[in-house]
C-alpha cells in the first residue's frame, strides 16, 4: 500500500512539476468554452446587404427601412444594377444583395436575393431571414418556440462536445505517453524487475490521470454552468455517472495504445490518428452524424465519444431521465469492458 | 550453492544472434565479472536473468528459481540496474531514491549505511532536479537508488560509466561489504581497475563466451583487447613538438573565468593557458565544472564574469568566430544517427565552407585511412559504439581546426579500441592541431603533454604528469588524481 | 552551407519509417474522406404534426409537409406532450401543432443551426399553404449554385493540410534534435541562426507545395470541383500559410523542452486560430471583441482570401489586402524563430 501511495505521488509530481502541460491542460477547457459560449456563434448578424433599385418609391424605401432597422443586416451600399452588386460580392464587400425589381411599388413586381452562396447554410438562412423581414416578421398565426436552446447559444451543442473531446485526450493521450516515456528511457525495465507487481504500476499510473480528469470535468461543469450560464437541466449524480464510465474507457485505450507504441513521438501520433481526429470529425461533434453518407455512419458508430458526447446532450441540455438515454450508456459501457480486458490481456510483464 | 546457473542460453532479434549457446554458474556471494566490447549480448544476457526477456534456448535459474517459470520469485530477490538506467529528470535527488527505496519495500533510513560513501557526495544537491545534475552524479545518483535495497542478487550493468576514478573506487568499496553478506553481484565495466577487483569474469564477444576465468587469467588470454601495448608519441616528433611548444603562442587564454547558475558556482575563478600542438587533459571529479567550463570555450554558454580568448578570439563577444576555428565532440553522441557515415562527414564539412570537391577527395582518403571504405554508405546508427566514438572525433578535425575539444570521447569502449582512438588524437596532434580533453581514464591522462584537474569549481593543480606526480610523490595518475579528489573532498565538508 | 543542411533535412525526413508515409497518405486520407464528413447541409428533419383541428386546410397542410424533400415525416401524434417524449427519445426534431387555427412550430435547438433551419423551412411551408401574402421572391445564388458543402468545405481542406503538415513537424523537428543531442553539435560549429532556421523551413515549403497540389488534384479528379480563379494564387497563398506555419511550429520548439510540451502548445493554437478564423463560422457573427481577433490571425486572412478565389474566381486584386497581412505575420513570425534559437545562452 506504501508503495502504490508513493507511486501515485511521484506520478502526480510528473505532471504537477511540468507547468506548461497543465497549463494547456487546465487553459484548453477554458479557452474552448469561452470561444464556443461567447466568440463565435452562427447566428444571422451584420450580413452586408446592397439595396438595389432604380428609383426609390415609397414602398421600397419602407422595405429598405425594415432591413436597416433589424439587427441581422447592415446596408453597404445602394446600386443601381445586379451587375455591380455581383461585383461587390466578388470582391467581398458584400454577402447578399436585395434586387427590388421595377414595378415592385405597384406590387406586382417582386424581389429578388443575390447570395453569396459560400456557405450553403448561410446563404439559406440570410435568404429566409431577409424575406421575413421585407414581409414584416411572421403571420401572427404562427408561432415558433426553440426548444431547450432559445437563444441558439452554440455552446449547448458544444460543451458535451468539448467534454467528450478533452476527458478522452487527457486520459488516453497523457496516460499513453506517461507508460511509453518510461518504457524510452528505460525506468520501466527498473518498476517491472522490482517486487510491484506489473498490474499495479499500471494502476498506480492511471490514478492521477483519473483524478485530473474528474477535476477538468467538475472544472467544465462548473464553468459551463456559471460562466456560460448552459443549465444543468438534468441529473448531476448520472452526469458524473456517465462520465466516469467514459473516463475508464479513455484509459483504458491509452493503456491499449502505451502496449503497442515503443516511443513517445509513436503513442502521440496514434492518439492523434486514432483519437483526436476520428473524435472531432466522426463523433458528430462540429458534423451532425445524420449527414455523412452510410459508410461513415458505420464507421462512427465504433467511435465511444459519439455515444458519450450524445448521452451528455440529452442528459445535461435537455435534461431528460436516465431511462432516455440507457443505449447510449449500454453502449459504452460494453466498450469499455471490451477495451480494458483486451488491455489487461495484452499487458505484458516483461519487454519486447 | 550456485546463486546463478546458466546453460545453452540463445538469443536473436530477428538475424541478429545476441546470445549463441552461453552457459557458466556464479556460486552465492561471488562478485562476477561480464566483460566485452559493446554489442557482445550483455544486456540481454542481464535481462534474460532478470525475466526481462525470455531466452529463444537454454535455460537459467536465479536463487535457484528458473527465469521461465518463477517470474515474481526472481523479482522478489534481485536488483538490477540497466545501463541506461534513467531516473526521473523532473524529480529532485531525494525523492528520486525515496521514490525506488519505497519501491524496493524499505526506506532511504534503513538503507543509508549501504550507500553513504556514494550518496553523500550528492547530497548536497538533495533539493536539484536530476535532470540537472552533470552526467557522472547521475549516474552516481543511478547507484544508489539500485543499490538503497539488498537484495540476494545484484545485476549492475556498466554502473560506472562515466563515473570519474575516485566514486569508482568507492562503489567497488561498497560491492566488497555486500559481497561480505553473502550477496551475488554480476557486473560489467569496460575498466581494468575493476575487471581486476572481481573473482571471476567472463569475456562475451558477439554473443558467444569466450572464455571464463580469474581477471589475470582472461586478461592476459585476450591481451590484444584488454592490454595492448602502450602507446609511445614517436620520440623525434614529441621533441620537436616540445622545442616548438616552448615558444608557440598560447591558443587558450582563461583568466579568472566564473560561471554561477544562482548561488552555485559551477565553474569558479579557473585560470589556465593551453600552447598551440598540445594535448591538454582536462582532469576533475564529477561534477567538478569540466563541461561547463568547456561550454564557455566553444562559445555554448556566457561567462558570469572572467575573461578568456580561444584562437585569439573573445570567449564572452566574438564566440562565433570561435566557432569557425574549432572543432567539438560532446559527451552525448552527436552524429546523426538516421545519417549515413558519408552524408554526415559532407554535411558537417559543409557547414564549415568546404568545397564540395574538397569534401569528397577528403572524404575516401579519411575512410581510407580509418579502413572504413565498405562503411561509406551505413547508417550510422548501425555502426559499433568505438566505430563511432572514431568517426565523430575525424568529423570534428575534418576541417583543420585550430583546437578540437573533446568531451569524455571515450566513455563505454575497451582498452584496445581506446588505445586506436587516442592513435588519431596523436595523429591530430602531430598535424599541428591543439587537443582539449577531458576524461576519466587516467592512462589516457598519462598520454597528455600536460593536465590540468578541476575540483569544485577550482583547477587545484597543472603541469605534465610527471611533474604532478613528483609534485605529489605519486607514482601513477591515478593515486594523484585520488588524493587530490579526496583532498578536495574534505576540505569541501 | 545552406545547401548542405537542406540536404540534410531531406535525408533525414526521408530515411523517417514514418514521415514520408504521412506525407503522402494524410493528403490522401483528408481529401478522399473529410469532405463527406465536413457536411453540415441541414436534411431529413425528423417532423411530427399534432393536428387538434383536423380541418381540410390542416390536412393540406401535413400533406405538404409529407411531400417536401426537406423533411422526414415522422406521422402524428396524439397530442403535444406525446410528441415532446418523441424529441427527448431522439425520434423526432420538429413538432408542428395546429390548434385553433394557430400553428406552434417547436424546434429541438440543442444544435442551434438545425433548429433555425428546420423552423424556418417549416414557418415557409405554412405561410404558403395558408395563402398569406407575400411578395414574390426569387432567390439568385451566385458562386455555389448547387449549395454544395464539399465545395465550401474543400478550400477549408487546403487550410488544414498546410496547417497540421507545416505546423506540427517542424514543431517536432528542434525539440527531437534537442533531446538527440545533435543541436549541441549543431551549435558549436558557425552556422548562422538565420541559415539553420531557413533550411529547416524550406523542405516544409516543398511538403506545402507536394500536399497542396495532390489536394487539388484529388478534389479534381473525385469531387470535379476545380478553382475557379488562377491557380498561381492558390499556391502563392499555400506558400504563406506555410512560411507562417513552420515559423510558428519552429519557434514552439524552440521554446519547449519535450516533445509532449511542444506538441500540447501547437495543439493549443491550432485549435484556437481554426476555431475563431471563419472556417466553420462566419466571422460576421462573432461579437466584436472576438472580430477583433481575426486581424491577428492569419488563418483567417487564409480562409478569406482561398475561398474568394477558389469558388468566387477573385484575382489579385481582390485579396490584395489579406496577401500582404499573411506575408506581413508570416515575415514576422519567421523573424521570431530565428531570433529565439539560441546558439550562446
Amino acid at each position: 500500500m506504501k508503495q502504490f501511495v508513493s507511486f501515485i505521488m511521484k506520478e502526480a509530481r510528473h505532471i504537477l512539476r511540468d507547468g506548461r502541460t497543465m497549463l494547456i491542460l487546465f487553459g484548453m477547457p477554458v479557452v474552448l468554452m469561452l470561444i464556443f459560449g461567447f466568440a463565435i456563434s452562427t447566428d444571422v448578424r451584420n450580413v452586408r446587404t446592397i439595396v438595389v433599385t432604380s428609383h426609390m418609391d415609397h414602398r421600397t424605401s419602407q422595405s429598405v427601412q425594415r432591413l436597416a432597422a433589424s439587427e441581422y443586416f447592415t446596408l453597404v451600399s445602394t446600386v443601381a444594377t445586379p451587375v455591380e452588386a455581383e461585383r461587390m460580392i466578388r470582391h467581398q464587400q458584400a454577402d447578399m444583395a436585395v434586387v427590388f425589381e421595377a414595378d415592385y411599388a405597384s406590387g406586382r413586381g417582386g424581389v429578388q436575393f443575390i447570395v453569396d452562396g459560400c456557405d450553403p447554410n448561410m446563404a439559406q438562412q440570410w435568404t429566409a431571414y431577409a424575406q421575413q423581414v421585407i414581409a414584416g416578421g411572421l403571420p401572427s398565426m404562427i408561432s415558433t418556440r426553440l426548444l431547450y436552446n432559445p437563444q441558439m447559444r452554440s455552446a449547448y451543442n458544444f460543451v458535451p462536445a468539448i467534454m467528450g473531446m478533452l476527458l478522452m485526450l487527457i486520459c488516453a493521450m497523457m496516460t499513453s505517453i506517461s507508460i511509453v516515456r518510461e518504457k524510452e528511457r528505460g525506468t520501466m525495465e527498473v518498476l517491472l524487475v522490482s517486487p510491484v507487481r506489473p498490474f499495479m504500476v499500471i494502476v498506480a499510473k492511471a490514478v492521477p490521470y483519473l483524478v485530473l480528469a474528474f477535476v477538468i470535468l467538475a472544472s467544465i461543469l462548473l464553468m459551463s454552468r456559471f460562466v456560460l450560464d448552459v443549465p444543468l437541466e438534468g441529473s448531476l449524480l448520472w452526469i458524473v455517472i456517465v462520465s466516469g464510465i467514459y473516463i475508464l474507457l479513455a484509459l483504458s485505450l491509452g493503456l491499449l495504445i502505451s502496449n503497442i507504441a515503443q516511443s513517445q513521438l509513436v503513442a502521440l501520433l496514434m492518439s492523434a490518428m486514432v483519437l483526436l481526429m476520428p473524435i472531432v470529425m466522426l463523433s458528430g461533434m462540429l458534423f451532425p452524424v445524420e449527414s455523412m453518407p452510410t459508410p461513415l455512419q458505420w464507421l462512427s458508430a465504433i467511435v465511444p465519444p459519439r455515444y458519450y458526447i450524445q448521452a451528455m446532450r440529452k442528459l445535461m441540455i435537455m435534461g431528460v431521465g436516465i431511462r432516455e438515454v440507457a443505449r447510449e450508456v449500454a453502449i459504452l459501457s460494453a466498450m469499455t469492458v471490451l477495451l480494458l480486458s483486451v488491455a489487461l490481456a495484452k499487458f505484458k510483464n516483461r519487454l519486447e | 550453492m550456485n546463486a546463478i546457473e546458466v546453460s545453452h542460453i540463445s538469443k536473436s532479434y530477428g538475424k541478429v544472434k545476441a546470445l549463441q549457446d552461453v552457459s557458466f554458474t556464479v556460486p552465492q556471494g561471488e562478485v562476477f565479472g561480464l566483460i566485452g566490447p559493446d554489442g557482445a549480448g550483455k544486456t540481454s544476457l542481464y535481462r534474460i536473468l532478470c525475466t526481462l526477456l525470455l531466452p529463444d534456448e537454454g535455460q537459467a535459474s536465479v536463487d535457484g528459481f528458473d527465469v521461465l517459470k518463477d517470474m515474481r520469485a526472481i523479482r522478489r530477490r534481485v536488483g538490477y540496474m540497466p545501463g541506461r538506467f534513467s531516473l526521473y529528470q523532473d524529480l529532485t535527488v531525494e525523492e528520486n531514491l525515496q521514490f525506488f527505496a519505497t519501491l524496493f519495500g524499505t526506506t532511504v533510513d534503513a538503507g543509508y549505511d549501504s550507500i553513504r560513501a556514494i550518496y553523500s557526495q550528492i547530497e548536497p544537491f538533495r533539493n536539484r532536479k536530476a535532470g540537472a545534475l552533470s552526467g557522472g552524479m547521475k549516474q552516481k545518483l543511478a547507484l544508489s537508488c539500485a543499490l538503497v535495497h539488498q537484495p540476494s542478487v545484484l545485476f549492475l550493468d556498466e554502473p560506472t560509466t562515466g563515473v570519474d576514478p575516485v566514486s569508482r573506487k568507492e562503489l567497488w568499496d561498497m560491492l566488497e561489504i555486500l559481497r561480505e553478506r553473502q550477496i551475488t553481484i554480476v557486473a560489467s565495466t569496460p575498466y581494468l581497475d575493476e575487471v581486476r577487483r572481481c573473482e571471476r569474469v567472463a569475456f562475451l564477444d558477439q554473443g558467444c563466451l569466450r572464455g571464463i576465468g580469474t581477471p589475470d587469467d582472461i586478461l592476459t588470454q585476450f591481451a590484444d583487447v584488454f592490454n595492448p601495448p602502450p602507446l609511445k608519441r614517436s620520440e623525434a616528433v614529441k621533441s620537436e613538438g616540445m622545442k616548438s611548444e616552448a615558444e608557440s603562442p598560447y591558443v587558450i587564454e582563461v583568466s579568472h573565468l566564473v560561471k554561477a547558475f544562482g548561488t552555485f558556482h559551477a565553474v569558479d575563478d579557473i585560470s589556465f593557458k593551453v600552447r598551440k600542438g598540445e594535448i591538454f587533459g582536462f582532469l576533475g571529479a564529477n561534477g567538478a565544472g569540466k563541461t561547463t567550463a568547456m561550454h564557455m570555450l566553444t562559445g555554448l554558454n556566457q561567462p558570469t564574469s572572467g575573461t578568456g580568448r580561444v584562437v585569439g578570439y573573445d570567449i564572452s563577444t566574438e564566440h562565433e568566430q570561435i566557432k569557425r576555428h574549432i572543432g567539438y565532440m560532446s559527451q552525448k553522441f552527436s552524429l546523426y544517427e538516421d545519417l549515413t557515415v558519408a552524408e554526415n562527414i559532407r554535411l558537417f564539412a559543409g557547414i564549415y565552407g568546404m568545397k564540395d570537391r574538397e569534401i569528397s577527395v577528403k572524404t575516401d582518403e579519411l575512410l581510407r585511412r580509418l579502413k572504413f571504405e565498405e562503411h561509406k554508405d551505413d547508417l550510422v546508427s548501425s555502426l559499433p559504439l568505438g566505430w563511432k566514438q572514431k568517426l565523430a572525433f575525424s568529423v570534428s578535425i575534418f576541417h583543420e581546426p585550430g583546437i578540437v575539444f573533446l568531451d569524455e570521447p571515450t566513455g563505454g569502449v575497451d582498452p584496445a579500441t581506446r588505445r586506436q582512438f587516442w592513435e588519431l588524437i596523436y595523429d591530430a596532434a602531430h598535424r599541428g592541431i591543439t587537443v582539449f580533453v577531458t576524461t576519466h581514464y587516467m592512462d589516457e591522462a598519462e598520454y597528455c603533454d600536460r593536465i590540468s584537474i578541476m575540483v569544485d569549481g577550482k583547477i587545484k593543480a597543472i603541469g605534465t604528469p610527471d611533474e604532478l606526480k613528483q609534485t605529489y610523490g605519486q607514482e601513477d595518475m591515478d593515486h594523484v588524481f585520488t588524493l587530490l579528489a579526496r583532498e578536495a573532498k574534505r576540505s569541501s565538508d | 552551407m545552406l545547401k548542405h543542411l537542406i540536404r540534410k533535412e531531406f535525408l533525414q525526413i526521408r530515411r523517417n519509417s514514418f514521415l514520408p508515409r504521412l506525407i503522402v497518405m494524410f493528403p490522401i486520407m483528408i481529401m478522399c474522406i473529410m469532405p463527406w464528413v465536413m457536411n453540415q447541409e441541414v436534411k431529413n428533419i425528423r417532423v411530427v404534426v399534432v393536428d387538434t383541428d383536423r380541418t381540410p386546410s390542416s390536412q393540406r397542410l401535413v400533406h405538404q409537409i409529407e411531400a417536401s424533400r426537406y423533411f422526414l415525416f415522422q406521422g402524428q401524434a396524439p397530442s403535444y406532450s406525446e410528441a415532446m417524449r418523441q424529441i427527448e427519445h431522439s425520434q423526432a426534431d420538429v413538432i408542428l401543432e395546429v390548434r385553433d387555427g394557430r400553428v406552434l412550430i417547436a424546434a429541438n435547438a440543442v444544435n442551434g443551426t438545425k433548429g433555425a433551419i428546420g423552423s424556418s423551412y417549416l414557418s415557409q411551408i405554412v405561410m404558403s399553404s395558408s395563402g398569406s401574402r407575400l411578395s414574390p421572391s426569387s432567390v439568385l445564388t451566385l458562386y455555389n449554385k448547387e449549395q454544395s458543402y464539399k465545395r465550401f468545405m474543400i478550400p477549408a481542406l487546403l487550410a488544414i493540410v498546410v496547417m497540421l503538415m507545416c505546423g506540427f513537424l517542424p514543431a517536432l523537428n528542434i525539440v527531437s534534435e534537442k533531446e538527440s543531442g545533435t543541436i549541441e553539435q549543431i551549435n558549436v560549429t558557425p552556422v548562422s541562426k538565420f541559415s539553420f532556421i531557413l533550411a529547416k523551413l524550406i523542405p516544409y515549403w516543398v511538403i506545402a507545395l507536394f500536399v497542396i497540389t495532390v489536394c487539388l488534384l484529388l478534389s479534381w479528379l473525385i469531387y470535379g470541383i476545380t478553382c475557379q480563379g488562377p491557380l498561381l494564387l492558390v499556391y502563392l497563398l499555400a506558400m504563406l500559410l506555410a512560411l507562417f506555419f513552420s515559423s510558428f511550429g519552429l519557434l514552439i520548439s524552440n521554446y519547449s523542452e519535450t516533445l509532449q510540451q511542444a506538441i500540447f502548445v501547437m495543439w493549443f493554437f491550432v485549435v484556437c486560430l481554426l476555431l475563431l478564423s471563419g472556417l466553420f463560422t462566419p466571422v460576421r457573427s462573432m461579437p466584436d471583441w472576438s472580430y477583433l481577433t481575426t486581424y491577428v490571425n492569419p488563418m483567417h486572412y487564409f480562409i478569406d482570401a482561398i475561398r474568394t478565389v477558389f469558388l468566387r474566381g477573385g484575382g489579385l486584386s481582390s485579396i490584395a489586402h489579406q496577401v500582404l497581412a499573411l506575408a506581413l505575420i508570416g515575415i514576422i513570425m519567421s523573424a521570431w524563430a530565428v531570433q529565439s534559437y539560441k546558439k550562446n545562452s
